[in-house]
């Protein structure tokens, strides 16, 4: 009798239970006491599978007897799963083509036939029908492009690196760029013993004061278009320039078909550049990518290797890393040359601040080079008609003086506060202006001409802004943790408060304990006239 | 139709609830996904600090998962005594067979520790079934496909469908929200817990309350130190430290517009407490949540569609008199919810888990638990303010004192039967009024000096560690009559104190003066209090971010 009487036992039950029953016999009897009693569906089915599982673990059926008619497809692809005997093979497709015939039991056999007389025999090369004629009913506008010829085994070298500006600037990631590919450059002409380069390319107006700075920041070489219709980012000159440059033979510098890698930055132009010329230069892009390195990648895909099965070694490729599902995983794209294709330059953007800003050579070393192109009117179709510029918001480090205010503004009238404090602020020659969480999170309504000083870019504390100022003046702040973490590193720290028993006594060098309605007056006529050390003296004593 | 990921069964939350949930489903064989909001399971959780294992109960924590009690909990509670405080008079009664009643353990816990020990294991069961547990995911909503609830919505991830979806979010749950099954309307359904972890060595435990290494106690405090608000306190040994807090009706507490953290005070700063503390108080961590009244808002129905809602989502939380049980009840419909879904799938109808779950609910006894008919049968008479007045002005009287010193036996018995703690009503007299005249008629008074300063509102909160993200709540209307309740009811803000949530401000527009109400998330330990006391549109932070317990 089995341990278990299916039929007493409800099927949610039944499952966790039945999963530890290993007896064949007792599982059958189990079986045959359900058929005997309610015959519930899902109750024989699970004990059936359970079955199926124990029985299946110690019988292996011997592949040259067994019996084809009661097996179903996967169980033959189980079975001839380690078979490496042709022969052996071909006896049982024999039998099944005499048996049930099955295309599907037919198909796995042969497939499994097929792999390994290819294992025996020199491993044919998959036969190459150019994708025009493969799929004549496709559109095919690769086919139209303008450079397409020579894309099989052409001559790939360098690092390029579209080196954004902004106002006349280098923007940050340009320099970080500059700074990750040299880095790589450095370490894959080691590797390969090769002599390859980093090269900046600089595109816009007022552009060729910037090769200097490309240069100190790891470029070895810089190729420039400086023309002044290029103020603004414009998709078609940019694009055209770019690519005639990555191709222009008749360039004396460079002997290659085109460069081996690009690295634009993932910002919007640096977006749209990055997707335009990679798909005119006919390869592929990762885009927002937040790492880079270079080795060589063992690839099986056919698509690539030419022949199935084969694992073949590709060298010098460029592995892009880029966040997938917000961060929660990464990808690494890797942009690999077809046997008929080439996918050159492999290209990646990059999203700012994900390599650090090196150290710039002080005396940089590196040839510039003038890229010459008329630039042919229809490239600017498009004109900008207006444009307008963005608040850089308010960086409220590297100030000497930060003069901060808190709740304590409320005491008499919130606008009047932070007139008081701006006025205060004015005196000194660097000092920025910040706030207290407090008072951003308030509801007080401030006078309009103050409206535009409330904002959360000027919040100090460790949801804000943190700040180390030569002098730290706080009035009307009570000095929460919160806020102390934004400011307790500055070098002398004054705090007006009408309270003596508030936290930020704590941690200040000087404590005035008064209304700042009455304080802060009086320091701003104190230094209007040099003497604010003699009114903060004055003023503590109070 | 977009192609979404798909698991058989999801799990909202990992507390007790939707750990047992997990757990269960796994055994079953079911492919299950948990999500967890919290950066660390159990670091957005707070509980008073008791969990039950009932001998009735279909599941218990340890049964689910061995080794529970030496790796998750703190000390096995055996001894359980409830105060009644008149002044500096006590008068302490043995709760020693309720407390006993039903139950196969009692262990003090904290919730950190506690839920990250589950969640391991609750991570190890599932992934054979082919899912897991994600932390630093917050579910946001449901996702509906021609009306009806196929999956779930997140801040961090795409939407994820499922056959199941187990809603064990928590007290606040938007999942629930979301179905329409609960609401954040009325005070009146809603306790509010606040509570100190505050640090002692084992051996002064042991000694301080006459313990060995392995046993602990719980201290019950009700009467007059809280301000006349409905309510009580209690006092829970863990290994190395005490769980002190206090448990107040919410609408009680909105309507005396006390302050949760004084009313805190009140308790840590009783001369009762000196034996305990000796002088010495440092408090590891100060913490809030709500607790749902299931006498009134246990939903009997809690599942919508593919939606199963179990534990506080469902406000499955017992106040049993002066006792509350929850981490059980949660642990028992978890269960019960994977158990209908199991059954459900094996019937090859999936669709009929909900109803399947709400019948176990009720033959198992949980729903009469959590909303006893007696209850219900008296509520109306018990809770009129005619009959509180009486029953008020009786026990002021001779008559009523002689009727307290004669019944001094049975009153004791009575706090012990779960039939007649299941009557109580919530008022005043049977919370404030009845053991003040207790411990007045009866008491002793304690002569001991409690001389501890609990640290202020903004060094507890400066002591709680945030990751600020934008604001998750908005006050929809700032005005003090809409809103202001919550300046004082949230126990992270205060009348005249600045560095709170919630803050009183008068604003002066087109020359005449108004109060207003300004909000500031940062502090915020996501208690729920303002969803339900002020005109917010509530939310959670997302996924790791806001507040995060250490001890919970």
């Amino acid at each position: 009798m089995p341990e278990i009487d299916p039929t007493e036992h409800d099927i949610a039950e039944l499952g966790p239970k039945i999963k530890d029953i290993d007896d064949e016999q007792e599982l059958e009897e189990m079986l045959a006491m359900e058929k005997g009693g309610e015959g519930r569906a899902p109750v024989i089915t699970l004990i059936e599978d359970r079955l199926e599982k124990v029985g299946g673990e110690d019988e292996d059926a011997d592949p040259s007897e067994a019996d084809l008619t009661d097996m179903t497809i996967a169980d033959i692809a189980n079975m001839i799963r380690d078979v490496e005997d042709i022969e052996v093979l071909r006896d049982i497709l024999e039998r099944e083509k005499e048996g049930k015939d099955r295309k599907g039991a037919k198909s796995q056999l042969e497939k499994k036939i097929n792999n390994l007389e290819e294992d025996d025999e020199d491993r044919e090369e998959v036969e190459y029908v150019p994708p025009e004629e493969k799929h004549p009913d496709l559109k095919h506008p690769t086919a139209d492009k303008l450079y397409v010829e020579g894309t099989v085994d052409g001559e790939y070298r360098d690092m390029w690196v579209y080196c954004e500006t902004q106002q006349g600037e280098l923007l940050d990631v340009s320099r970080e760029m500059l700074g990750k590919t040299r880095e790589l450059m450095d370490g894959y002409n080691d590797d390969y013993d090769e002599d390859e380069d980093v090269i900046a390319v600089l595109i816009g107006d007022g552009v060729d004061d910037l090769t200097e700075e490309c240069l100190a920041y790891g470029a070895d070489r810089v190729v420039y278009h400086d023309d002044e219709q290029l103020t603004r980012f414009q998709h078609a000159p940019y694009t055209e320039i770019f690519c005639h440059m990555c191709r222009d033979w008749e360039a004396d510098w460079r002997d290659y078909h085109e460069p081996r890698y690009t690295v634009f930055p993932a910002t919007n132009n640096g977006r749209d550049l990055s997707a335009l010329v990679q798909g005119e230069l006919d390869s592929g892009l990762a885009s927002d990518c937040s790492g880079l390195y270079i080795e060589s990648a063992d690839i099986s895909n056919p698509a690539k290797t030419g022949r199935p099965g084969e694992t073949k070694t590709f060298e010098k490729i460029l592995h892009m890393k880029r966040p997938d599902f917000s961060g929660f995983e990464y990808s690494t794209i890797l942009c690999i040359d077809k046997p008929h294709r080439d996918f050159h330059p492999q290209g990646a953007s990059v999203i700012p601040g994900s390599f650090e800003i090196p150290e710039a050579e002080p005396e940089p070393e590196g040839e510039v080079v003038e890229h010459d192109l008329d630039l042919p009117e229809e490239w600017f179709q498009t004109t900008v008609t207006e444009y307008d510029q963005l608040d850089e918001g308010v960086d409220l480090t590297g100030h000497d003086v930060i003069v901060a205010m808190g709740r304590g503004i409320d005491r008499v009238d919130p606008t009047k506060g932070i007139e008081l404090g701006l006025e205060l602020t004015d005196q000194f020659e660097d000092a920025g202006f910040g706030l207290s969480r407090g008072v951003i999170t308030a509801s007080y309504e401030f006078g309009g001409h103050v409206e535009q000083y409330i904002t959360e870019e000027r919040q100090i504390g460790e949801s804000g802004q943190v700040v180390e100022p030569e002098l730290y003046i706080a009035a009307g702040i009570s000095g929460a943790v919160q806020h102390k973490v934004g400011m307790d590193e500055s070098d002398t720290i004054v705090a007006i408060n009408t309270d003596p028993e508030a936290d930020i006594r704590d941690f200040s060098d000087y404590f005035i304990e008064g209304d700042l309605f009455e304080v802060l007056p009086r320091l701003t006529e104190a230094l209007a006239e040099g003497k604010l050390g003699a009114a903060i003296a004055e003023a503590s004593d109070d | 139709m977009t192609e979404h990921e798909h698991y058989e069964a999801v799990v909202v939350g990992a507390g007790p609830g939707g750990a047992a949930a997990a757990a269960t489903l796994a055994q079953h064989g079911v492919e299950t996904l948990v999500l967890e909001r919290g950066a660390d399971a159990g670091s957005k959780n707070v509980s008073g600090g008791l969990i039950y294992a009932e001998e009735s109960a279909p599941y218990t924590i340890d049964q689910l998962f061995p080794g529970f009690r030496e790796g998750a909990a703190e000390r096995p509670v055996d001894e359980y005594y409830i105060h009644n405080i008149a002044g500096e008079k006590v008068e302490t009664f043995d709760l020693h067979d309720i407390h006993h009643h039903d139950t196969e353990w009692c262990d003090a816990v904290l919730r950190r520790k506690m839920d990250s020990w589950l969640a391991e294991r609750v991570h190890e069961m599932t992934r054979e079934t082919g899912g897991g547990l994600l932390t630093g995911v917050r579910a946001n909503g449901l996702l509906r496909e021609g009306g009806k609830i196929v999956g779930v919505t997140f801040d961090e991830l795409d939407p994820i469908t499922a056959d199941v979806i187990i809603a064990a979010d928590g007290v606040n749950s938007e999942l629930a929200r979301d179905a329409g099954l609960m609401d954040w309307e009325e005070p009146e359904d809603w306790f509010q817990g606040v509570k100190a972890v505050v640090d002692m060595p084992p051996e002064a435990i042991n000694e301080r309350f006459d313990v060995a290494d392995d046993e602990g106690v719980a201290h019950l405090f009700s009467g007059d130190l809280f301000e006349g608000v409905r309510g009580g306190g209690f006092l829970y040994t863990n290994e190395d430290s005490l769980s002190i807090g206090t448990v107040f009706h919410l609408d009680s507490l909105s309507v005396e517009r006390a302050e949760p953290h004084e009313l805190l005070d009140s308790l840590l700063t009783h001369p009762l407490l000196a034996q305990w503390f000796q002088g010495e108080y440092h408090e590891r961590e100060y913490a809030a949540k709500l607790v749902p009244d299931s006498k009134k808002v246990a939903h009997p129905s809690p599942h919508r569609g593919r939606l199963l809602l179990v534990g506080d989502a469902a406000g499955q939380m017992q106040a049993q008199g002066p006792i509350i049980k929850g981490m059980n009840h949660a642990v028992t419909a978890g269960g019960l919810a994977a158990e209908a879904f199991a059954e459900a799938k094996s019937r090859g109808n999936e669709e009929a888990a909900g109803t399947l779950y709400q019948q176990k609910l009720e033959s198992e006894g949980v729903m009469d638990q959590l909303r006893p008919t007696r209850y219900r049968a008296t509520r109306f008479l018990s809770e009129s303010d005619a009959v509180n007045s009486i029953g008020s002005s009786l026990l002021d009287s001779a008559v009523g004192t002689a009727g307290i010193k004669l019944f001094d036996g049975l009153l004791e018995k009575s706090f012990n039967s779960p039939f007649v703690l299941g009557m109580i009503p919530d008022t005043k007299l049977s919370y404030v009024t009845v053991p003040t005249r207790i411990a007045e008629v009866l008491g002793d008074p304690v002569y001991d000096e409690n001389d501890v300063e609990p640290p202020a509102l903004d060094d507890r909160i400066g002591d709680l560690t945030y990751d600020v993200d934008d604001p998750h709540i908005e006050v929809l209307d700032n005005s003090f009559e809409a809103s202001g309740t919550a300046v004082t009811a949230c126990p992270v803000s205060a009348k005249d104190f600045g560095g709170g949530c919630y803050r009183e401000e008068t604003v002066e527009t087109n020359g005449h003066e108004e109060k207003k109400v300004s909000l500031d998330t940062q502090p915020c330990v996501e208690c729920g209090t303002c969803a339900v006391v002020a005109d917010t549109h509530w939310e959670h932070p997302s996924g790791g971010k806001g507040v995060e317990f250490k001890q919970g």
